[in-house]
């Protein structure tokens, strides 16, 4: 069976960053959404296993995807990845149910030690 | 070799050095400070930098250094902020007027291997650039005065004095205050000058300028409108205010004997006032308004004060 | 399209790269000031040196500029300007940490300004394996007919300035000051090199 990924960023870059960071099996039929908003939209229809949320994004940002989701009861792993690295902007996410918090550029080896730590690999 | 050589060079640099660890003891600094702060090697070395250098601001000094060492980046200190931190004999005692040099200081951290290891401060001597500086301030001030004076009656000159009826009309009517205008002409100057010669009519003048700026209030503004006319701005005054000063300007004039040759010249004024109404929508309607009692005062036989009436404007 | 406008694919390196720049450069000054610093989405424009002061200033009377310049290697070079509402600045002091009577207000926004140029450029500088100096930050005026006379008076043309405007806001207190980097033509192309080597990678 194959996990659903589904990649939100406003940066074309930040999003190919990710996505070339992942393993084959993940990378290859990843969505990717440009804002939270599509991102909502995705996760509301269809079946994504795993998120990668950016924090800094428009029209919905990264806080606003994870209040929605808790609100919704959408539960999934999701991995924040951010700039803003601020200790309090840490524990808020993760106080809002995220599974960890990576800072950008991420890098290939801790995205892939966090994916397994919480078995997602 | 290699370091023997840097060693050389920073002893012959005419910046000075100062190299610190986290806690402010000095570690090493270079020939530059050693001669300029005229303190032996041996008594410096492994000390607080607060003891050598007593004059430091130290709360100051610390905060600042913090920085350098948390976020790892430099910091500057220049002297036209802080003319000098470190009590620093210079070359140049003689011929400029600074008894300590002045500097500008950069404060860089420095990183072995990732590790802060402390702090390297670097002294640059600018007290030629400080005091060329000054010199060049003081005279773009002198020249700054010397455009907006008449250099006769040392009284604003027109374009200055317009400019400030400008910006003091511009002000009353934002905050809805009173302002006045007083225009003021010498009688028959024309004929004073066949009389006496330019000189003497020149004195006529120099002397007339300081009559009246003996009589005016800080923040009345006086210049030098025409050959004989002047025209103060009276801010913050009413029409009845203006009046009064007006004719105390008028009396001082008319009062005052010139002594001109062994001759005594004597003159007198005639003076418009007017001031701001709902009507006057530019600052050159206030002069119109002062000029036209100006020109009514000289019709009614000279040497008398006419105010600006409401019907004039019509 | 001249030689330093950048394409869709360059604009948006750029403003990951300076996203993570201000990221970081937020975390440390937020550290350094011990308070928590909210951060907006910066908004990054690129201006022509004669639109610098068309929009977003009506009021130029009283701004405070301070001008730092930086340079890296492969020929990456430039001056930061950080630009000041004086309403926004009267409690400086507070925020960096000094006593009132330590410092004057010119010497407040340019430590401040130091802190956030430095901070900003030398992650920015990293991420491109890059390293920058300074010179020392100056004070240019506290009236805009200075800067643009100093803008006219610039050591190297400018033909771009891009413009990062940062808001800074702190939890009990909020300032903003927009922060320009005016890069001459030649290193705008060196920056376009090796933003186009970070996307040859992808």
């Amino acid at each position: 069976m194959s996990t659903n990924v589904l990649i939100c960023d406003d940066s074309n870059l930040a999003r190919k960053q990710v996505l070339r960071s992942l393993p084959e099996s993940l990378s290859s039929d990843a969505q990717l959404a440009t804002n939270g908003e599509e991102a909502l939209a995705i996760l509301r229809n269809q079946n994504i296993d795993v998120l990668f949320l950016d924090l800094t994004m428009p029209v919905i940002d990264g806080l606003g995807v994870l209040q929605a989701m808790q609100d919704e009861s959408i539960e999934l792993p999701v991995f924040v990845i951010s700039a803003d690295i601020q200790p309090e902007m840490q524990s808020r996410v993760l106080n809002l149910g995220a599974k960890a918090f990576l800072r950008k550029p991420v890098q290939l080896e801790t995205l892939n030690e966090n994916l397994k730590l919480h078995g997602i690999l | 070799m290699l370091d023997e050589f840097c060693l050389d060079i920073s002893n012959r640099l005419n910046t000075g050095i100062l190299f610190l660890d986290c806690d402010y003891n000095i570690i090493m600094w270079n020939r530059f400070l050693e001669v300029h702060a005229n303190k032996n090697d041996n008594d410096v070395i492994g000390k607080s930098v607060f003891s050598i250098f007593p004059e430091l601001p130290r709360k100051w000094f610390e905060r600042k250094l913090s920085s350098v060492i948390q976020l790892k980046t430099q910091s500057f200190c220049g002297w036209e902020q802080r003319h000098h931190l470190f009590e620093l004999f210079h070359s140049r005692p003689i011929t400029t007027d600074s008894h300590f040099m002045a500097q500008n200081c950069t404060f860089l951290p420095v990183e072995i291997s990732g590790e802060l290891e402390g702090i390297c401060i670097l002294i640059e001597d600018v007290t030629d650039v400080c005091h060329y500086q000054n010199q060049l301030n003081k005279a773009l001030e002198e020249l700054a005065l010397s455009n907006r004076i008449d250099g006769l009656t040392q009284t604003f000159n027109r374009k200055h004095w317009e400019e400030c009826l400008a910006k003091e009309f511009s002000r009353a009517r934002r905050h809805q205050h009173d302002l006045a205008l007083v225009m003021l002409d010498l009688d028959h100057f024309k004929l004073l000058n066949d009389t006496f010669g330019h000189q003497g009519g020149d004195l006529v003048l120099v002397e007339t300028a300081k009559a009246v700026t003996k009589l005016l209030r800080m923040g009345d503004l006086f210049g030098r409108y025409g050959g004989e006319e002047f025209a103060v701005i009276l801010p913050n005054t009413n029409l009845a205010g203006a009046e009064e000063v007006a004719e105390r300007i008028r009396q001082s004039i008319a009062k005052n004997t010139i002594r001109y040759q062994d001759r005594t010249i004597s003159v007198t004024a005639s003076i418009g006032v007017a001031t701001i109404d709902s009507i006057d929508t530019r600052y050159e309607d206030l002069i119109s308004n002062a000029d036209i009692a100006l020109y009514e005062a000289k019709a009614k036989g000279r040497n008398r004060v006419c105010l600006a009436k409401e019907t004039l404007l019509a | 399209m001249s030689a330093f406008d950048l394409s869709e694919d360059q604009q948006d390196c750029l403003q990951e790269l300076i996203n993570v720049a201000m990221g970081q450069a937020s975390d440390q000054l937020a550290r350094y000031l011990n308070t928590f610093v909210y951060l907006k989405v910066p908004s990054i424009e690129q201006v022509k040196s004669d639109q610098l002061f068309d929009s977003g200033h009506q009021n130029l009377e009283a701004i405070a500029v301070v001008s730092q310049g930086f340079f890296g290697y492969e020929g990456i070079r430039g001056e930061a300007l950080l630009m000041y509402q004086p309403q926004d600045s009267h409690r400086l002091a507070d925020l960096l940490g000094y006593e009132d009577d330590e410092m004057s207000f010119d010497e407040q926004i340019i430590d401040l300004s130091s802190i956030l140029t430095t901070t900003f450029l030398n992650v920015f500088a990293s991420q491109i394996d890059n390293q920058m100096s300074y010179s020392a930050p100056r004070l240019i005026s506290a009236n805009q007919g200075m800067v643009s006379e100093h803008l006219t008076q610039q050591a190297f043309n400018w033909d771009l300035a891009l413009k990062v405007r940062i808001s800074y806001q702190v939890t009990d207190y909020s300032f903003n000051c927009d922060m320009v980097l005016l890069i001459p033509e030649e290193a705008i192309i060196n920056i376009k090199t090796v933003i186009d080597r970070i996307l040859e990678d992808f």
